[in-house]
């Protein structure tokens, strides 16, 4: 039987032989030093490479042949400039309106037969100014009671999939791309399309509720009457002028506009969180021009493939660029339980707005690297092109180009003066604000430096990650010809984008530089001989507990 | 045991269907201005049938009103459930009586005979669909549902059951339980069941004697 003071004597001296050096105090360092001198050489903790699940490729091969140029029906749609393009047979139905295409091309489209109605030629001036829009509202990365994992998915960027609602086109079928996944059809995407009508239409929008809550279709700033033809509400606003349309249910909203110009669509059904959501677009009317054939959707907004007449006539090429922010902690509610009831309570009362943040940054619904594929915007000298601009997020946008000075042109749908449009190089849109900017490709040192690969961006730094990690956000680029390559995908000098195509890099387990200079910036191993001191020093105390505690208590009872 | 329903789920969830690209290529696709039936099968008949056993018509509604009596359900159907002999020939009525669409779709059919597996009748607003298939040889739940984003997590989601079946589908509406069920608890749940375990030891002490 051991001794209880022999106890707490090897309790003590293990303590000490194992307490770690490196945390002795410094007058005990000190003096340590004054006998004996530094230490002998212990070297760091060994880098060790970080393990990088297969990323995505940058740019996924064009099976379908969706990027190129095609005549379908008798319209020519111009050839994508980016990697990823929308399905062109949606874009001619569009053109063309559901009714007067081949079932071919209906069907190729993926639009339901009655999306997109295009009627009479009112002012008989060779295009059609009846029009009639059907949009429906799609939930993406929802939950199910059969699932814990998202259902009918979107990434906005890889391994990111916030959950979103839209206006969606009135498609045919199946929600998902096929029944083995659960990926969303490629025509389901945020934003909701840009919508196209010409000056004097006579535009019908009818809003079918396919979703669990209650929403409304509001025009910001497009000329529309507070009531319809048959005096009921037509301003989408709960508040003064209708009930929000129920599941299930439908309403028409019409309008004649009188001005053209650059305006916006969303949801006024608790705006402060379904705006927020994703339920917001471009809604766009143009100059009433002859022979006028309007893409009347650009889904996911981006390079319009069948411009206007008055684009035709003043640019080389016109861009829609929709600016969103996404929230996690709202987006998340639609994902934690399946209860409507639950839903509607977690986001519209136990959601706090005013003590909000962002945390995703979004370029026509997506965030870089994805924006590389659907958002550059393809230069070459001599042209220039037109870009409307929307920040339908909650927060402000700093737009900046680089290598480029623009003009804005348009603010809200209404021309600036020529005194308020010199040129920029970065531009405050606040929320809900349009902007109509003129970018010229003239290498005079201000509208441009040169040929090359130069980001645009959203010039608050938050705007330029992904819940904080950068490269992210709204980045993307203006890239000129002999920087593009075959497939859309830009040639770059700079970093490899591999890493930026892993989940595992915005998930926050990839050394930002380790792909440069694998040795010096991978994270460092664990200090393993601290790791067994500290254990080998918690093993003495637990013996020195044991000890005093039988010294205390054994004097008393024994 | 319901947890065997999840494997058979799973089952009915690898079978594919068309891709947007092909969807309507296919040469079995009846369109009309209400809606479109696809891979309709009226005479070919599947492995292990030597002839029509039976022939069922069926009338399904869908109708919001039907969630009304279902807690937690916004979208749904006259009917979640349906019983065939084996081989038999069933005439689907789709009557769609909401102003939104809707589908009533099965899965994981033979694919032989139904390309990607898949039977689908969609209804637009307010119109009606009629469409025929003939149901397979083996014992086997098979789901049917409307892919409405989110409309099957809504309500809309059914089992045909073949023959004797092969065990229930989860989240059947009103016929089975969800497989991931919300929490329904008040705030102050923590304090109750503190309370009751106070309850329980200061009842045990004035019981049990002390020796």
């Amino acid at each position: 039987m051991i001794k209880r003071k022999t106890i707490l004597i090897i309790a003590i001296i293990g303590m000490i032989a194992s307490f770690p050096p490196q945390w002795y105090p410094l007058a005990l360092k000190v003096q340590l030093t004054s006998w004996f001198g530094a230490s002998d050489y212990s070297p760091l903790p060994q880098s060790r490479s970080s393990v990088m699940r297969v990323s995505e490729p940058n740019c996924p091969e064009d099976v379908s042949g969706w990027r190129n140029n095609h005549i379908i029906d008798g319209i020519e749609i111009l050839e994508a400039p980016t990697c990823v393009a929308d399905n062109p047979y949606l874009i001619a139905a569009s053109v063309l309106g559901t009714n007067n295409i081949s079932n071919t091309t209906l069907s190729r489209s993926g639009l339901s037969a009655d999306a997109i109605e295009k009627g009479r030629d009112l002012d008989g001036d060779g295009d059609p100014d009846e029009i009639h829009i059907k949009l429906e509202i799609a939930e993406l990365n929802g939950s199910s009671p059969i699932s814990n994992k998202p259902v009918t998915t979107y990434d906005i960027a890889p391994g990111i999939s916030p959950g979103l609602w839209v206006f969606a086109p009135k498609l045919a079928g199946m929600s998902v791309e096929n029944f083995e996944t659960q990926v969303a059809r490629s025509s389901l995407k945020i934003p909701s399309p840009a919508l196209r009508v010409e000056e004097g239409d006579e535009v019908k929008i009818t809003l079918q509720n396919t979703h669990y809550m209650p929403h409304t279709l509001h025009l910001h700033g497009a000329d529309h009457g507070f009531v319809d033809d048959n005096g009921e509400g037509n301003d989408g606003v709960p508040l003064t002028s209708e009930k929000p349309i129920l599941p299930g249910e439908s309403r028409t909203y019409n309008l004649t506009p009188r001005q053209s110009g650059t305006m916006f669509y969303h949801c006024h059904v608790q705006p402060h969180v379904h705006v927020q959501m994703g339920l917001q677009g471009l809604f766009i009317i143009e100059e009433n021009k002859p022979n006028n054939l309007l893409q009347t959707m650009n889904i996911g907004a981006g390079h319009v493939r069948v411009p206007s007449k008055s684009s035709r006539d003043n640019y080389d090429d016109e861009y829609d660029l929709h600016y969103m922010d996404i929230d996690k902690d709202l987006s998340e509610n639609i994902q934690k339980t399946n209860d409507p009831r639950l839903i509607t309570k977690s986001m519209h009362r136990d959601y706090d707005i005013t003590d909000a943040n962002v945390d995703y940054f979004t370029l026509n619904g997506r965030s870089f690297p994805y924006t590389f594929r659907e958002s550059l915007i393809a230069a070459e000298m001599g042209k220039k092109v037109k870009l409307r601009v929307v920040n339908g997020g909650s927060k402000g946008l700093a737009l900046h180009t680089h290598g480029h000075k623009f003009e804005a042109i348009e603010r809200g749908g209404v021309p600036l003066k020529s005194s308020e449009n010199s040129p920029q190089d970065v531009i405050w849109i606040p929320t809900s604000q349009r902007y109509d900017i003129e970018l010229s490709f003239i290498n005079d040192g201000k509208h441009s430096y040169g040929p090359g690969v130069w980001l645009y961006h959203d010039h608050q730094n938050q705007g330029v990650t992904n819940d904080g990690i950068g490269p992210g956000g709204n980045i993307s680029a203006i890239v000129y010809k002999d920087y593009l390559g075959e497939n859309g995908w830009p040639l770059t000098n700079g970093m490899n984008y591999d890493q930026y195509f892993s989940a595992d890099y915005y998930n926050k387990n990839i050394p930002i530089w380790e792909s440069i200079a694998p040795s010096i910036f991978s994270e460092p191993s664990k200090d393993n001989l601290l790791i067994l001191r500290l254990i080998l020093l918690a093993f003495f105390f637990g013996i020195f507990l044991f000890g005093i505690t039988r010294v205390v208590f054994w004097k008393q009872t024994s | 045991m319901r947890l065997i329903r999840l494997p058979i789920f799973l089952i009915v969830l690898s079978f594919s269907i068309a891709a947007e690209s092909q969807m309507h290529s296919h040469h079995h696709h009846m369109a009309s201005k209400g809606g479109f039936v696809m891979n309709e099968n009226f005479e070919n008949l599947p492995n292990g049938c030597e002839k029509i056993s039976n022939e069922e018509k069926i009338t399904v509604r869908a109708n919001k009103t039907y969630a009304k009596n279902i807690p937690g359900t916004i979208y749904g159907m006259s009917d979640y459930e349906w019983s065939f002999e084996p081989c038999s020939r069933v005439e689907v009525t789709f009557i769609n009586e909401d102003e939104v669409r809707h589908m009533w779709m099965i899965h994981g059919l033979p694919k032989y005979l139904y390309p990607a597996g898949m039977f689908h009748i969609e209804a637009l607003a307010g119109e009606s669909q009629s469409g025929t298939f003939i149901v397979p040889s083996e014992d086997q739940n098979y789901l049917v549902h409307c892919d409405m984003s989110q409309h099957m997590e809504m309500g809309m989601r059914g089992q045909i059951i073949v023959g004797k079946g092969s065990g229930d589908l989860w989240s059947v509406t009103g016929i089975t339980d969800h497989l991931y069920r919300s929490s329904y608890l008040p705030q102050y749940i923590i304090f109750l069941c503190f309370f009751a375990s106070l309850v329980g030891y200061f009842l045990l002490t004035k019981l049990v004697k002390k020796p």
